[in-house]
């Protein structure tokens, strides 16, 4: 009699769930709907030919949901087609730390850099400059890290049980010693390429390095936009870089450069 | 000289004197003096007349010259070492110096040493000049020359003085002179192709050229700029960087020839001049300037010193000049467009297709990297990378192309592309790399395709876009290079690599505490596994508990059960020790490896006494358990 009486005002309330279930469902898919929507609208202004329009709403999307490699391509093509090279080359140097061989990436990075006439350094060693960069930095630090990890599971393992077979043990030194190789690999190419962490893009044809951290101050030469350089220490509103295979070294306004890696 | 002949003399007369004795010493002394006092008037008579010639002598080379050219002055200065020379100033008259030279002669007999001072005498102002007498210090002594007339004549009215072959009519040296129009006075430019002999070029087409700069032997040039082609039909490719230079006679004059090689490549389609220049600033003799008047009789008197010393009193003209080639018509043809290959690139010359290297195994709308070389001859900056054939069977990405000169003005050489490639359709499939271009020798279009390579590819067919109809009818209309947008929104991910993050040396740290976890594990296990620390610690265990049993038996007051217990410790405590059975360490065992009166050998035999019927009284316990403890406390030492 007590079930009885408790039944109703229970399945009252699974009636009452029901819709209130959905309405949160059809909310989250909304939700879900509504988060696709800016790229598709910002693709939709750059298909139109309006491509300031698209690269403002592709930085909208940027600020709002966080680093993204297909945001920040789209964007690249959006600034290349304005002609602004800088900008462009920098969007694509920041889609390239998240997708680095993308192919589509890498041809329209070497479409903008031709434009710009910002050529990449040549590497005194291309084969092993090809070895440094087959994977980035990232995915470098994954590897050292995973294979850390690897290793510590391996000694964890090892030292709390007794491997039955031989074989196991066999496996377990050959991966031990990969991981050890891993470890070593990576953490040679991350200290090689440690300079990276300081890349920037300078964004403005009119960019110039000045002799001191101040707008009166004579300039040495303009870099061009989309140069890639070498950022030093900050003193106001300048900072300090030097441009690769030049002289060229002093101060240039922040605004007219960018970390392709923001700290 | 006659300080060392009276030295001499000395050193020999005293040799003489101490062999001949004082007389004949005396005799031969008269001798010696008076054939130094005939040498000392010989060189006085020889070097009076000497010093008594000093003199200057001034000359002009000819009375009149025109405005603007100069005549040679001359100032012989003899008898004597030559001091300062002033030269007086006339107004609008340059006299500037042109070197000196010394004349050595003898005539009969007397001999003379005449240093000889040559100046240039001019005005571009026409007037009668009178030059004072030159002021000359001679040892010390000022002598003067005799004053000069020169009358400078309007360049229209040069007259050849008498006695002189007339000049060649002058101009100023800063104008251009008739010789220099016309008879390429400082150099020229010829241009050669270098290999073909085809009169005629396509549009596109580098033709390799042989440029060569002639420059008057002994000229003296500074180039001011490149090789730059006239007009704006043909340009001008990659011209070594080095040129080399010869020595070679045309038409009978010897030049200094500057060779560079290049290649010209005409822009549109036509007949066209083609000429290139060479802007510089040459210097050559000005053979027309007045020859200073040859001395006879001197030792420099033959035709040979001459020439020499002509070129070297011939002033230089320098003067910026644009150097320029002979027009040569050449025949520019467009590039036919019957038989054009749809992949053609614009590549005109004679190539090769080297080398392809294509994966095995492909997954469709995966990349892959693609290698080939293409060798040979022609315009390489339009060369591009070859096309994957079936083509709609492949995406391909642009790549890179690495060129390789072969020769010094790069017009052959091979380049080496790399580029990515995505099959777009699944299956096995037959694939080539081809490559198209224009033959200019043929005259035709010519595609190049490698051997057919079997290859296997993974995955479905990419669904891709109907093509829009519309655009696929424009050929011509050239493909938008820029790749478009991406559509899929891709994870969020942090641009700041791990590398950077705290996270990054926190798992580092995590890692380093599993390996030593693990290594103490490790420790651990192989500790409590070891059959030596296990025994060991069975022993312990065995000898504390009859340690225990004996203490209860003295307790007890039970005197066989004591012993049995209290034995039972020591040859568990020997067993350990010498790695034997407990049971098997008897009195005979202990007494053979330890002294007997040992506490351990001295409880062994109280036991057995006890043990074989020789009891005690239960008063000796603590005698015993002294003994034991005696007995244990060596054991352990």
């Amino acid at each position: 009699m007590k079930i009885a009486a408790a039944n109703p005002p229970s399945e009252f309330r699974m009636k009452a769930m029901l819709p209130l279930a959905c309405c949160f469902l059809l909310l989250g898919l909304s939700n879900i709907i509504a988060a696709a929507t800016p790229l598709e609208q910002a693709n939709r202004q750059f298909a139109g030919g309006d491509f300031a329009a698209a690269a403002s709403a592709y930085e909208q999307i940027l600020a709002s949901d966080g680093p993204r490699a297909a945001v920040f391509y789209n964007l690249g093509n959006s600034y290349q087609r304005l002609g602004q090279y800088g900008p462009a080359i920098l969007a694509y140097e920041r889609a390239r730390l998240l997708t680095p061989r993308d192919p589509d990436l890498l041809a329209n990075l070497t479409l903008a850099r031709k434009a710009a006439a910002a050529f990449e350094e040549p590497r005194p060693n291309p084969r092993l400059d090809a070895l440094l960069h087959l994977l980035s930095r990232n995915e470098w630090s994954w590897l050292v890290t995973g294979a850390a990890c690897l290793l510590g599971g391996l000694a964890l393992v090892c030292g709390a049980l007794r491997l039955p077979r031989p074989g196991w043990r066999k496996a377990a030194a050959i991966a031990a010693t990969l991981a050890a190789l891993g470890m070593a690999t990576g953490t040679t190419v991350l200290y090689v390429r440690r300079a990276e962490a300081a890349r920037g893009i300078v964004l403005s044809a009119t960019a110039s390095v000045r002799i001191s951290p101040f707008e009166s101050a004579d300039a040495l030469g303009s870099p061009g936009p989309g140069r890639c350089v070498q950022l030093g220490r900050k003193a106001g509103g300048f900072i300090y870089l030097e441009v690769p295979g030049t002289q060229l070294r002093g101060w240039m306004a922040d605004r007219e450069v960018a970390a392709v890696a923001p700290n | 000289m006659v300080s060392q002949i009276h030295h001499s003399n000395i050193r020999w007369t005293g040799h003489v004197a101490r062999c001949l004795g004082r007389q004949a010493f005396v005799e031969l002394s008269r001798t010696a003096a008076w054939w130094t006092l005939v040498t000392a008037l010989l060189l006085i008579t020889i070097g009076v007349p000497t010093l008594a010639a000093a003199a200057v002598e001034a000359a002009l080379d000819r009375d009149s010259v025109p405005a603007g050219r100069g005549a040679l002055m001359t100032l012989r200065v003899s008898g004597g070492r030559v001091g300062k020379i002033e030269l007086p100033e006339v107004d609008n008259l340059l006299i500037q110096a042109r070197g000196q030279s010394q004349q050595f002669e003898i005539i009969n007999g007397q001999s003379s040493v005449s240093a000889i001072y040559n100046y240039a005498v001019g005005s571009t102002t026409p007037g009668t000049y009178q030059i004072p007498p030159i002021g000359v210090t001679v040892d010390g002594n000022k002598l003067t020359s005799q004053p000069l007339t020169l009358k400078v004549l309007a360049a229209a009215a040069t007259q050849a003085p008498a006695g002189i072959a007339p000049l060649p009519p002058s101009t100023p040296p800063a104008a251009a002179d008739t010789e220099d129009t016309s008879g390429k006075r400082f150099g020229f430019l010829t241009v050669e192709p270098a290999t073909s002999e085809r009169k005629h070029v396509y549009v596109g087409e580098i033709a390799p050229v042989r440029i060569r700069a002639w420059l008057p032997e002994d000229a003296r040039a500074q180039l001011h700029s490149g090789i730059q082609p006239e007009g704006q039909a043909f340009t001008l490719h990659n011209v070594s960087e080095r040129p080399q230079q010869t020595s070679e006679v045309r038409d009978g004059k010897r030049y200094t020839v500057i060779t560079w090689y290049g290649g010209i490549s005409a822009t549109k389609a036509g007949s066209y001049p083609a000429s290139l220049s060479l802007k510089a600033s040459v210097a050559v003799r000005d053979t027309s300037a007045p020859q200073p008047r040859r001395r006879s009789g001197g030792p420099f008197d033959d035709p040979f010193f001459d020439s020499i010393l002509d070129r070297m009193n011939t002033p230089m003209i320098q003067q910026d000049v644009t150097l320029k080639s002979e027009d040569q018509e050449i025949e520019v043809r467009p590039l036919p467009t019957h038989g054009r290959p749809a992949g053609f690139s614009g590549a005109v010359g004679d190539f090769k297709l080297e080398a392809p290297e294509l994966p095995r195994a492909w997954k469709t709308g995966e990349p892959q990297q693609v290698s080939a070389r293409i060798s040979g001859s022609g315009n390489f900056a339009l060369v591009e990378a070859p096309k994957l054939s079936p083509p709609d069977a492949w995406k391909a990405y642009p790549g890179k192309g690495d060129f390789t000169p072969g020769d010094e003005a790069a017009f052959s050489g091979s380049k080496s592309f790399q580029f990515s490639a995505v099959p777009r359709k699944g299956g096995t499939q037959d694939v080539a790399l081809s490559f198209s271009f224009f033959n200019p020798d043929a005259g035709a279009y010519q595609t190049v395709t490698s051997p057919a390579q079997q290859i296997r590819v993974a995955g479905t067919d990419l669904v891709e876009q109907e093509p829009n109809i519309a655009a696929a009818r424009e050929p011509d209309k050239p493909r938008d290079p820029l790749i478009g947008q991406h559509a899929q929104l891709t994870p969020r991910r942090s641009l700041v690599p791990l590398v950077a993050r705290p996270e990054f040396v926190r798992l580092l740290v995590i890692a380093a505490l599993l390996c030593v976890l693990g290594g103490l594990l490790g420790w651990h296990r192989r500790r409590r596994a070891d059959p030596m620390r296990r025994a060991r610690t069975a022993e312990e265990r065995a000898t504390r508990e009859a340690l225990h049993a004996a203490a209860r038996c003295a307790a007890a007051g039970d005197v066989s059960g004591y012993f049995a217990a209290a034995r039972q410790a020591l040859q568990h405590r020997l067993g350990s020790r010498w790695r034997q059975p407990a049971h098997a360490i008897t009195l005979a065992e202990v007494t053979a490896r330890m002294p007997a009166d040992s506490p351990v050998a001295s409880f062994f035999r109280e036991a057995d006494r006890n043990a074989y019927g020789h009891s005690a009284a239960d008063g000796d316990f603590p005698q015993w358990q002294a003994l034991l403890a005696d007995a244990m406390a060596s054991l352990t030492e």
